[in-house]
């Protein structure tokens, strides 16, 4: 039985059981080579759930809609190890009842699509700890590194470059599981710390503090990169925050539910080579 | 250019370490340049980054973020929060492209009057030699042209 | 005889432009994104996107624009005004959406107070649109009752010739007439087939949604929270579409002086209906989504009879979840039979 069949069966054994409320998972999208988030309420709609290769977006944020969770009813939901991953930084930052949350989960391999065996999160240390083992992926990391031998001019010009382009839409920020704030910092106005139009400017501004934001929280799930309408490589910012945190603090977010946040916690023996 | 390049320095410090230091400095009659403009607040885990955004903003040509040495903050452990958020922030200006040079963060403790008005005058020093922060004040300039379409 | 413009003649087509003070812009792919951007040379256009990922929107309607600078003394309060930059120009190669797009907004910014941003931009440009003879899965003109090659918009329409040297010329204006009088010399005269348009398939039935969605009983209804349940709230749609105009008011500044601008809102934001006390009327995404079909195919048209929608797709296209209002209208067609 492939993964999609299985899942779907155990998408509808969950619904028919009243175990789960609602299923979230991918359904077919305008295109062949699209999927779309797909919310199922009955058994008999679990045949429109779709599992492939194409399914590339990090459904966890739909988690934290507001409401969705307050009946203490449990939620069904497809998730990828980085879905995974935002779900136990959800946990740690009290913004959801891990317990609630029934994951089906997959790999993505380059073609195909393999079971992950668990449905809650604690379920997954092993795939985590081989997870955060694992070296990132090598185009990446040659462009962070790209990137990083520039020197401060040219890492300038170059973000300059690709910030002009943004359009403030803000679609890095509503697909992203993490910006679950109920008003941004860039909504507030008293005091307006970031400029709110999108000149390079306030781009540059809104860009900085959307990646802070997520250092240290960020799964890297590509969402933001591929929402942005405009091809910003938000990807490289998230990967080098990514690469701080690692390096500086040993931190890989996302490793269990209890995972003390890394910006909210500190050791004293901290390292620090720059203050003077 | 004529006229030697005075930068704009914006510090944010601590009011029981480093304002106290700075305080000191002054009362030993100790020199240092007038180029610092130093904003006091409760402790330096109350200095976001947006701090250093807003000042670059305004167009400072450089920034000093400074507090009490670890272990000593006033409020326990505000200092060891800071200091993850500056090597963090730090990485990502760093990455962006805003020269390190610019962007400066010290421990300076109430009894360190000497090492303030070191420090403030090395900092001028260094930003005076590496000229006004030309690619951000470009920024700057767009938001008060006319769009050019 | 039809008269052609040549692919090869373009570079001397903009030289002329150029000299007799035209800027010229058209379709560029630039650090990862199409959109429209001055050119100097025939290469540097890229005419072969179906539509570029950013729309014409931006060169009347700026996605940020600085409207004037005020300062406030004790006596008085100066203020400075910023214009538009006043010169004429070309836009080559937009596509027949982009440029309807363009008429449909000219009401909404003239109906009460004349918009100088626009208007000053609007009547400085020449628009020369070449038809499209190629679609892809999202575009929908024929669905709002346009065209792969409707002139609306249009000072110039352009029409490829089989095997791509060039385009039949078709004068819509006397704006651009005018434009074209001075490359003429550089006009072929020719009896070659022009290539068919594209066939864009009719992706719903418009009376129907219409009509649907101006009966008062479907305003409650329950689909709008059914089709929207994926929505995440961003703006790609609003921004991306040719027809959407709302727009901010922003001071940048402090009390005493400061920039206003005028920035691009969306009505996807939470904070685009937000009052002051914190109550906010749309305060549900459905609702939102709900506000920018009805704006679409129900308000506008009741007040300018068009729809504020030329059919280019891009809010499908580019959505991170893939809504879009192709799969609202079609979902409409279907409840309402």
């Amino acid at each position: 039985m492939s993964i999609q069949e299985q899942y779907r069966k155990k998408a509808a054994e969950l619904l028919s059981s009243g175990e789960v409320k609602l299923v979230i998972g991918y359904g077919a999208g305008t295109t062949p080579d699209r999927r779309r988030p797909l919310f199922v309420r009955s058994a008999d709609e679990t045949s429109k759930l779709h599992l492939d290769a194409a399914c590339e977006a990090n459904l966890s944020g739909y988690l934290v809609t507001e409401g969705l969770l307050a009946d203490r009813k449990k939620v069904g939901i497809f998730l990828g190890p980085e879905g995974i991953r935002s779900v136990n930084i959800l946990a740690s930052e009290s913004q959801l009842d891990p317990d609630q949350i029934v994951i089906m989960g997959f790999n993505r391999e380059a073609e195909s699509v393999s079971a992950l065996e668990g449905s809650n999160v604690r379920d997954f240390p092993a795939m985590l700890a081989a997870l955060k083992e694992q070296a990132p992926g090598a185009g990446e990391q040659a462009l962070v590194e790209r990137i990083e031998n520039m020197t401060p001019e040219e890492r300038f010009t170059f973000w300059q470059a690709e910030f002009e382009k943004c359009i403030k839409c803000y679609a890095c920020r509503q697909v992203c599981p993490m910006c679950y704030c109920r008003r941004c910092i860039v909504d507030n106005n008293q005091p307006q710390w970031v400029q709110t139009s999108s000149h390079t400017l306030g781009n540059f501004e809104w860009n900085l503090v959307r990646a802070f934001h997520l250092s240290g929280r960020c799964v890297e799930c590509g969402g933001c990169d591929r929402a942005c309408p405009v091809n910003i490589p938000l990807r490289l910012i998230n990967r080098r925050m990514a690469m701080e945190v690692l390096d500086a603090y040993d931190h890989f977010s996302g490793m269990s539910p209890d995972q003390e946040t890394v910006l909210a916690s500190f050791k004293k023996d901290d390292p620090e080579t720059f203050i003077l | 250019m004529n006229e030697q390049f005075e930068p704009k320095i914006v510090a944010f410090v601590c009011t029981y370490c480093t304002y106290a230091g700075a305080d000191l400095a002054g009362t030993s009659r100790l020199k240092y340049p007038p180029n610092v403009r130093i904003v006091r607040l409760p402790c330096t885990g109350r200095i976001s980054p947006m701090f250093i955004l807003k000042a670059l903003q305004k167009g400072a040509d450089g920034v000093l973020v400074s507090g009490c040495h670890p272990g000593d903050c006033h409020f326990t452990s505000g200092n060891f929060h800071a200091r993850r958020r500056w090597t963090v922030f730090r990485a990502l200006l760093n990455f962006t492209g805003i020269p390190l040079d610019r962007i400066r963060f010290s421990w300076i403790s109430a009894a360190e009057g000497v090492k303030f008005a070191e420090l403030i005058s090395s900092l001028t020093d260094d930003i005076r030699k590496l000229g006004p922060f030309e690619q951000y004040k470009a920024m700057i300039h767009e938001t008060e042209t006319p769009v050019s379409l | 005889m039809i008269q052609i413009l040549l692919r090869d003649k373009l570079d001397d087509c903009i030289t002329r432009w150029h000299a007799a003070g035209y800027d010229v812009i058209g379709p560029q792919k630039n650090n990862n994104v199409t959109r429209f951007a001055p050119v100097e040379k025939a290469s540097e256009l890229d005419l072969e996107i179906i539509l570029t990922d950013r729309t014409v929107k931006e060169l009347f309607f700026p996605q940020t624009e600085p409207m004037f600078r005020y300062r406030i003394g004790k006596q008085a309060i100066d203020t400075e005004e910023y214009l538009p930059p006043g010169r004429k120009r070309i836009i080559f190669g937009s596509r027949p959406c982009d440029a309807s797009a363009m008429a449909i907004d000219d009401p909404l910014f003239g109906w009460d107070f004349k918009d100088t941003y626009w208007f000053q931009r609007r009547n400085e440009t020449v628009m020369v649109t070449i038809a499209c003879t190629e679609s892809d899965d999202f575009c929908m003109c024929t669905s709002l009752k346009l065209a792969p090659d409707s002139p609306l918009g249009s000072d110039i329409m352009l029409r490829p010739v089989a095997g791509g040297k060039g385009w039949h010329v078709e004068l819509l204006s006397e704006r651009g007439r005018e434009a074209f009088d001075r490359i003429e010399a550089l006009l072929d005269d020719s009896a070659a087939e022009k290539e068919p348009i594209a066939n864009v398939p009719k992706r719903f039935d418009l009376d129907v949604c219409r009509e649907w969605l101006a009966d008062p009983e479907n305003f409650e209804s329950h689909f709008w929270k059914e089709i929207s349940i994926r929505c995440i709230g961003c703006g790609t749609c609003t921004f991306l579409c040719p027809t959407c105009h709302c727009f901010d008011f922003q001071d940048e500044g402090d009390t005493y002086s400061g920039i206003r601008r005028k920035n691009w809102d969306s009505c996807s934001f939470a904070l685009f209906t937000m009052h002051t006390s914190g109550h906010n009327p749309r305060s549900t995404q459905s609702s939102r989504w709900r506000q920018r079909i009805m704006h679409k195919f129900n308000y506008f048209p009741g007040k300018f009879s068009m729809n504020s929608c030329s059919g280019c797709g891009r809010c499908s296209r580019q959505c991170p979840v893939d809504m879009g209002i192709t799969e609202t209208l079609q979902e409409i067609t279907k409840t309402a039979k």
